[in-house]
């Protein structure tokens, strides 16, 4: 059997029809190294070795029987624990969900299933998916697998760290503000956040409805390309979600791609960015222009508002959204001998919410209260109009934009928790992406890391519904 | 510049059902504080002729047949209750006597 860390879907695949390795081996490997390494990593909050057992057996059944499987079938994954699979838990890393376990399949987990995946466990994350570090978990601290002593990025940190550590084959995570895309820069791997309404969210614990988005982590933009063809599609319990032609996303073709033309906007090159994401970004779009695509600058004039844009119109989201964590449902501990509901719900959430979800819970309260909505949320809304604006006249002249991911590679523990605006300035380059409904690609600038280098990825961004682009330059640049 | 004051703190906690002590009032009012000063940079932009961006997709009218479903997993976390009585969810009176 090929050793972990080199084994892709891909390779997984051909080895499983080829009935070189059986999905329960590979399965079990994965467990071994679970016990072996994540008590050091801390990617994982639960494992599911035995119905993830099963599902393998299941697998190896189809193939001692010669059915054909798909290109997922018994393929290791690991799944964020925002993410609804049913029978386990899902905590969203905070304590008012503790003992929740959650009663029904997700739809990009439906999707999974149907497609033969063997599911894991679940991931660690920022409380919620409010964080750009992991470090809001309840219940423990994910490590940076290049640099123990650094983050993970976050929010969707354990999914990216399992696969940079070889804890599974492909993750999945959600994407809010970058919470996908920077935790994939900071640990070396391929992550893609989809086009708004590309993948259903039913069942996934919402955080800011129109914003959020599941999509893939893998090692590989091939892989990302077949994990998020499997994923994607109408969902009828995701009104928002639509069925769009992925038929050919795993089998780019080069001249194709070579037409498509990258803009390069000025405003993501900003002073306060560290020189080394700099030369990464620069040293990629060097290796790009190999593969014979066209470059040209752009300006997306209201890049600079993103931030302010999105901390008012997603904490305004999160503040209703949050409103269903009464202290009752969801597994509540049911502390009842409070005389009423109000007492039960004010003492539940102070006890069972963080610091960064009361937060974010009480400034969307604001935002939306009388007196401050049209200063705060109605004008956040219409600047969110101008940025798609941009985004819209940018691909009147481009195919493709490139920027760096986020300004910095990964950060030490504790070194941004002291200042919340500090934090949030670590999704500068990928908010504006969710403001917009665009998909995006994480990649690797650098392929080899000098001892002590730390990872650095830069950023695709593709019209919507065209990630077919975005990840065909990948799949070409990652064989160059 | 806005500020929040520590009254009106206390009556957004009580909106969102979240009871603070008194250290997170005092980093809340920073935060926010801070948090709210940034936002002033709007200000700047006119966007009286800008039509808000009111959700995240194009999509209009997404309707569905109006047939008979199956079923819609009704009852399905009830065994997430603490007390349920007939797949009811048993809480205390909402309103004092």
């Amino acid at each position: 059997m090929e050793p972990l860390h080199r084994l892709t879907i891909k390779k997984f695949h051909d080895g499983l029809v080829a009935k070189e390795f059986s999905a329960l081996e590979v399965a079990q490997a994965y467990f071994d190294r679970i016990k072996e390494k994540d008590g050091e990593i801390g990617a994982y909050l639960s494992t599911a070795e035995a119905s993830a057992a099963r599902e393998a057996e299941a697998v190896d059944i189809a193939i001692a029987k010669d059915e054909t499987v798909g290109p997922l079938a018994g393929v290791p994954i690991a799944v964020k624990d925002a993410i609804l699979i049913k029978g386990q838990p899902a905590t969203a890393a905070s304590k008012i969900l503790e003992h929740y376990e959650a009663s029904y399949d997700a739809g990009a987990i439906r999707k999974l299933r149907n497609a033969r995946a063997v599911f894991l466990g679940k991931t660690n994350m920022d409380e919620f998916a409010m964080g750009s570090s992991t470090e809001n978990s309840a219940f423990k601290k994910t490590r940076n697998p290049h640099d123990l002593t650094r983050v993970p990025g976050g929010s969707s940190g354990g999914s990216a760290a399992a696969i940079a550590a070889n804890l599974a084959l492909g993750a999945l995570g959600s994407d809010t503000g970058g919470s996908i895309r920077e935790p994939a820069s900071f640990c070396g791997v391929v992550g893609l956040k989809p086009t708004y309404g590309a993948v259903s969210r039913s069942g996934l614990i919402a955080m800011s409805s129109s914003l959020d988005q599941i999509g893939p982590f893998t090692k590989t933009a091939e892989d990302a390309a077949i994990l998020f063809k499997a994923i994607a599609g109408r969902d009828p319990l995701d009104a928002t979600s639509a069925d769009a032609d992925y038929r050919n996303i795993d089998h780019p073709v080069l001249n194709d791609i070579k037409r498509l033309t990258i803009g390069i906007p000025d405003e993501y090159f900003v002073p306060g960015t560290d020189p080394a994401v700099t030369k990464a970004v620069e040293n990629a779009v060097e290796k790009l222009k190999s593969l014979g695509l066209s470059f040209k600058r752009i300006s997306l004039p209201h890049t600079k508002y993103a931030l302010s844009v999105y901390y008012i119109i997603m904490p305004a989201e999160v503040s209703s959204n949050l409103a269903r964590f009464d202290g009752i449902r969801y597994g509540g501990t049911g502390k009842q001998h409070r005389k009423n509901l109000a007492e039960i719900y004010l003492s539940e959430k102070g006890l069972g919410f963080g610091p960064e979800t009361k937060r974010r819970a009480i400034l969307g309260t604001f935002v939306l209260s009388s007196g401050y909505y049209d200063a705060y949320y109605d004008k956040a809304q219409r600047v969110r109009t101008l940025i798609a604006e941009d985004f819209k006249r940018a691909f009147e002249q481009v195919d493709v934009i490139l920027t760096p991911v986020a300004p910095t590679p990964a950060f030490k523990f504790g070194e941004k928790t002291h200042d919340p605006l500090s934090m949030y300035l670590s999704d500068i380059f990928t908010i504006p992406v969710n403001l917009a409904g665009l998909p995006a690609l994480v990649m690797r600038a650098t392929t080899t890391l000098a001892a002590g280098e730390l990872p650095i990825g830069f950023q695709l961004i593709g019209k919507k519904w065209r990630e077919a682009d975005i990840l065909g330059i990948g799949q070409f640049y990652e064989q160059l | 510049m806005a500020t929040i004051s520590k009254e009106e703190l206390r009556h957004l906690a009580e909106l969102a059902r979240i009871k603070l002590d008194a250290s997170e009032e005092d980093f809340l009012i920073k935060d926010l504080g801070s948090i709210l000063g940034h936002f002033e940079e709007l200000r700047a932009l006119d966007t009286s002729a800008v039509p808000p961006m009111t959700g995240g997709t194009d999509l209009k009218n997404v309707f569905r047949d109006d047939t008979e479903r199956e079923n819609t997993n009704r009852g399905a976390g009830v065994e997430a209750f603490p007390e349920a009585e007939n797949g009811f969810l048993k809480v205390p009176p909402v309103f004092e006597e």
